[in-house]
C-alpha cells in the first residue's frame, strides 16, 4: 500500500514539476519556447518556512523584486512547534518539503532525523559574508549542513541604583560576581536569578569556559558532561546556590518576574539584543537605571569570550536548489537586505548577528531609555556580538537529554543534589540513550 | 411520515379484506422479511456515523499502537545514517511492565487519585444536592456558574491558577496572609494540593450536573412520603437522594478516574513551577509524551500507553464492580 501511495505522490510530484517547467520555460524562454528540451530557463521557485509574522512576508517580496533568478515564496507558520510539526507531516508524505526551513531545533538533531541536506558546496563561496561564529554555527562534522546563523551574544545588564547603593563595580570576572552577590546578599539583595526550569545559565558559562559535551571522535561520538571546563562552571553555579546568592523566580510567572526584576532587588542579569525591548517595556520602575557591561569571564581565560546559541536555519533533503536558497540567505547580509527586514511597527531592522561587522544597526535594537547610556549598551552588545563562540555541540539526541538535564537543574537549583551530581546523572542518562538508539559513543 | 406508510403494510397489522384472493397474500410474505431487514438496517444505519468515528479514531489507533509496539527503531555510528525497524516482540512491553520511573509515576498518580476522586465526587453531590434542595430559579443560575470551570480549558485554567498561586503578584498568597498564614503555593510541597484543587475547580462543575440531572429525575412522591413521615430534608437526602443516584455517582466516578489517572495538562505547566520535584516522568502520561516527542522512542511510548491503558482498564473495572456490588 505505501509503494502504492508513494508511487503516486511521485507520479503527482512529477507531473507538478513538469507543469512547473513548463511554466517557467514559457515565462522565460518567452518566443524561445521551441527549445522544449534545453535547460528550462526564467527564474527557480523555493518555498521558505518560517515563523516571522512581523517581517517574514515583507523581506520576501523585496527580495523578490531586487533579482530576478529566484522567486521565493514565504509559507508564515504559527510559531516554532507549529513549523516543526508541519515540517515532520511534510516529510512523512513525501511531499510539499520546501527548501528552506527556520531552524526549530539544534542543528545536529536536524542532521541525525536525515533531514537537513550537506550544503556545504553551496555555501563556501559565500564564507566571507559571514562571521566566525556564524559559519562555525552552521557546520556540523565539519560540513555545512545549516545556513551561516549569528549565535546572540549574552552580555550583563546590571541596576546601577543597586550597584550604587552598595557601592559594588560591575564584576568583570565570575570570581568578582561571586564577590558582589556576597555584598548584595548582606543587604538582602540578589546578585542575579536562577530560573529553576531553566538550565540555560549553566550551558551558557560551560559554553563560556570551553566545555565539550559532545565531540565526533572518528565514527563515534564522545560525550563528556563533566569535563574540566563544566566543571569549573558548575563550581560558579553551586557557589551562587550555596551561598544563596540568588532567587528562583520561574519564567512561568512573568508579571512576578519582571514586577522582581524591577523591585531593584535583583541586581543584575545575563541577557541577549532582543530581549532588551521586552525588558523596557515591563521595567517600569527602573528604567533607565540599567547599564549594559561585557559578561563577566573566567579568570583564567586567554581572550574575551561570550556565550551564545543559535539553531540555523536548513535547507531539506530534497529540495533541488541549494544555490538559490544562498541567494536568498546572502542577500540577507546586503544593506538592502537588511533593510528589507525593517519592522513598520518598531521602525527596527533586525540586528544582522550572522555578518562580521554588525556594528552599523546596533543603534535600532537598543530602545531608549531603558539605558543610562545608549552609545555604550550598543557598543557593549556588537563587543558581545564579535566575542560570540558561536558553536556548542549539543550532540545528536539533544531532545531527549534537555528535559532531563531540566530535571536535574532543577534539583540541583533547590539545593537537593550538587551541580556537579546533577551533571553526572545526565551524562548517564547520554550514555543509556545514545545505547538504547544504537548510537555508537565512548565517555 | 414513511413510518405510518409502512405500518400499514405490516402483514400482521394490515385490515383483512373480504373477498380478495388468497393469491394476493403471497407477496405481502415475501415482502415481511425483506421490510424487517430493511428496517433493521436502517435502525442500524444511525449508528453507522458512530461506529465510523470509533473505528477510525480508537480501533484503528489501538491497532497500530499495538504494532508499534512490537518493534524498536535503531540507527548507528554517528546516527546520521537512515535508522531500522526491527521487531521485537514484547520486549517493549516488558521492559515497560518493569520500569520503576513509569510504576513510580503510576503509584503517585494513584495515590492523588485515592485522595481528589472521592474529593470530587463528595463535593459534587453535595453541590447537586444544595442545588436541588433550591427553587429552580436559583438552582438554574447557580448551575451555569458552577458548570464554568469546566468549560475552561485544561491549559487555559493552569495558566489562570498559576497566576491565582503566585506568591508575588497572586491574590492568594495575601489572602492567607491576613490570616498571618505563608502559603506559597508555588512550593514542593503544596504541588499536589496545588494541582488537585486546580482539577477539582474544573471537574466539579460537570459531576454536579450529571448528578443534579439524576436528583431532578427522582419521584416527588417519595419526598411528600418521607416527609410526612416525618422525615428531616437532611435525611431525605441521604436515605433517598443518595441511593437513587449511585447509578450516575458511579459513571462520575469512572470517568474522574480515567481523568485523574491520564493526568497531564496541569503537572506539565506547574513543572516550571517546581522543577525540583516535578519532572519529566512525573506522571505516565508525562512519561509517554517525553518519550513519543522529546527522546523520539515512539515504540517504547506506545507500549506505555497500553500498559496504562491495561491499568485505566482494570481499575475502573474493579471500582465498578465494587461499587455496584453494594446496590439495593
Amino acid at each position: 500500500m505505501n509503494i502504492t501511495r508513494n508511487r503516486w505522490l511521485s507520479l503527482v510530484a512529477a507531473a507538478t514539476a513538469t507543469a512547473a517547467l513548463a511554466g517557467c520555460s514559457d515565462g522565460g524562454a518567452g518566443a524561445g519556447g521551441a527549445t522544449a528540451e534545453a535547460e528550462p530557463e526564467g527564474p527557480v521557485t523555493i518555498e521558505v518556512w518560517g515563523w516571522n509574522a512581523e517581517t517574514g512576508q515583507q523581506y520576501a517580496e523585496a527580495f523578490n523584486a531586487a533579482q530576478d533568478d529566484v522567486v521565493v515564496e514565504y509559507v508564515l507558520q504559527a510559531s516554532n512547534t507549529a513549523t516543526a510539526t508541519n515540517f515532520r507531516n511534510a516529510v512523512e508524505a513525501g511531499s510539499a518539503v520546501p527548501c528552506l526551513v527556520q531552524g526549530f531545533a539544534p542543528l545536529t538533531t536536524m542532521v541525525v532525523n536525515g533531514w537537513a541536506q550537506d550544503i556545504t558546496d553551496a555555501v563556501e563561496p559565500s564564507a566571507d559574508l559571514y562571521s566566525k561564529g556564524a559559519l562555525a554555527a552552521a557546520q556540523v562534522n565539519e560540513r555545512y549542513y545549516g545556513l551561516p546563523s549569528g549565535a546572540d551574544g549574552q552580555f550583563l545588564i546590571v541596576n546601577t541604583a543597586t550597584y550604587d547603593k552598595f557601592g559594588v563595580d560591575v564584576p568583570t570576572t565570575w570570581d568578582e560576581f561571586l564577590e558582589a552577590g556576597r555584598t548584595f546578599k548582606a543587604g538582602g539583595v540578589d546578585v542575579t536569578n536562577l530560573a529553576g526550569e531553566d538550565p540555560s545559565t549553566l550551558m551558557n558559562l560551560a559554553q563560556q569556559a570551553g566545555a565539550e559535551w559532545f565531540a565526533i571522535d572518528g565514527d563515534q561520538w564522545k560525550v563528556n558532561f563533566t569535563d574540566d571546563a563544566t566543571l569549573e562552571a558548575a563550581e560558579v553555579v553551586q557557589t551562587l546556590i550555596d551561598e544563596d546568592l540568588v532567587s528562583n523566580q520561574t519564567y512561568q510567572d512573568k508579571p512576578a518576574l519582571y514586577s522582581y526584576f524591577d523591585s531593584g532587588n535583583m541586581a543584575s542579569t545575563t541577557t541577549q539584543w532582543w530581549s532588551i525591548t521586552g525588558l523596557q517595556t515591563n521595567l517600569v520602575q527602573s528604567a533607565g537605571d540599567w547599564k549594559a557591561a561585557p559578561i563577566p569571564q573566567f579568570a583564567d581565560a586567554d581572550e574575551t569570550v561570550t556565550p551564545g546559541r543559535t539553531t540555523p536555519s536548513f535547507v531539506p533533503e530534497g529540495c533541488e536548489n541549494p544555490d538559490a536558497v544562498m541567494t536568498f540567505v546572502d542577500w540577507g547580509t546586503t544593506a538592502e537586505g537588511i533593510e528589507a527586514g525593517r519592522n513598520p511597527e518598531t521602525g527596527a531592522v533586525g540586528f544582522p548577528t550572522q555578518i562580521p561587522d554588525p556594528s552599523e544597526y546596533v543603534a535600532d535594537v537598543v530602545p531608549e531609555g531603558f539605558f543610562t547610556d545608549d552609545a555604550a549598551a550598543a557598543d557593549v552588545i556588537v563587543e558581545a556580538q564579535a566575542a560570540t563562540v558561536g558553536k556548542f555541540e549539543l550532540g545528536p539526541n539533544y531532545d531527549a537529554w534537555f528535559p532531563e538535564l531540566q530535571d536535574q537543574w532543577g534539583k540541583a537549583v533547590a539545593g537537593e543534589i550538587t551541580v556537579e551530581e546533577a551533571l553526572a546523572a545526565v551524562q548517564k542518562f547520554v550514555e543509556s540513550d545514545l545505547e538504547s538508539k544504537g548510537i555508537a559513543h565512548t565517555s | 411520515m414513511s413510518a405510518s406508510t409502512t405500518t400499514v403494510d405490516e402483514p400482521g397489522l394490515a385490515p383483512p379484506t373480504p373477498g380478495r384472493p388468497p393469491a394476493a397474500s403471497p407477496p405481502v410474505r415475501r415482502r415481511g422479511p425483506r421490510w424487517r431487514t430493511l428496517q433493521a438496517l436502517k435502525g442500524a444505519s444511525f449508528s453507522l456515523p458512530f461506529l465510523a468515528g470509533f473505528t477510525l479514531f480508537v480501533l484503528v489507533p489501538i491497532v497500530m499502537a499495538l504494532r508499534e509496539s512490537v518493534y524498536s527503531t535503531k540507527t548507528s555510528g554517528l546516527g546520521f545514517g537512515g535508522s531500522t525497524v526491527t521487531f521485537v516482540g514484547a520486549d517493549n512491553l516488558l521492559r515497560a511492565g518493569a520500569d520503576t520511573v513509569f510504576w513510580a509515576g503510576m503509584g503517585r498518580v494513584g495515590l492523588y487519585a485515592v485522595v481528589v476522586v472521592p474529593l470530587t465526587q463528595v463535593v459534587s453531590l453535595g453541590m447537586a444536592l444544595v442545588l436541588d434542595a433550591a427553587s429552580r430559579r436559583v438552582g438554574a443560575r447557580f448551575r451555569i456558574a458552577l458548570l464554568l470551570p469546566y468549560m475552561v480549558p485544561g491549559i487555559v485554567a493552569t495558566m489562570i491558577w498559576i497566576y491565582l498561586y503566585s506568591p508575588v503578584v497572586g491574590p492568594l498568597h495575601e489572602f492567607f496572609e491576613l490570616f498571618g498564614l505563608d502559603v506559597n503555593f508555588y512550593s514542593s510541597s503544596l504541588a499536589w494540593v496545588s494541582i488537585g484543587n486546580l482539577a477539582v475547580w474544573g471537574s466539579i462543575g460537570f459531576n454536579m450536573l450529571i448528578l443534579y440531572g439524576a436528583l431532578q429525575a427522582v419521584p416527588h412522591e417519595i419526598f411528600e412520603a418521607a416527609r410526612l413521615d416525618g422525615a428531616s430534608e437532611a435525611r431525605i437526602a441521604w436515605s433517598i437522594k443518595v441511593p437513587f443516584v449511585r447509578g450516575p455517582l458511579v459513571l462520575t466516578s469512572l470517568l474522574s478516574i480515567i481523568g485523574t489517572l491520564q493526568i497531564f495538562n496541569e503537572p506539565l505547566l506547574f513543572r516550571a513551577v517546581t522543577p525540583e520535584s516535578i519532572t519529566k516522568d512525573f506522571t505516565p502520561a508525562m512519561m509517554i509524551f517525553n518519550q513519543a516527542f522529546q527522546v523520539g522512542n515512539v515504540n517504547y511510548a506506545t507500549a506505555l500507553s497500553i500498559v496504562l491503558a491495561l491499568v485505566v482498564g482494570a481499575g475502573s473495572a474493579v471500582i465498578y464492580r465494587f461499587l455496584n456490588r453494594s446496590e439495593p
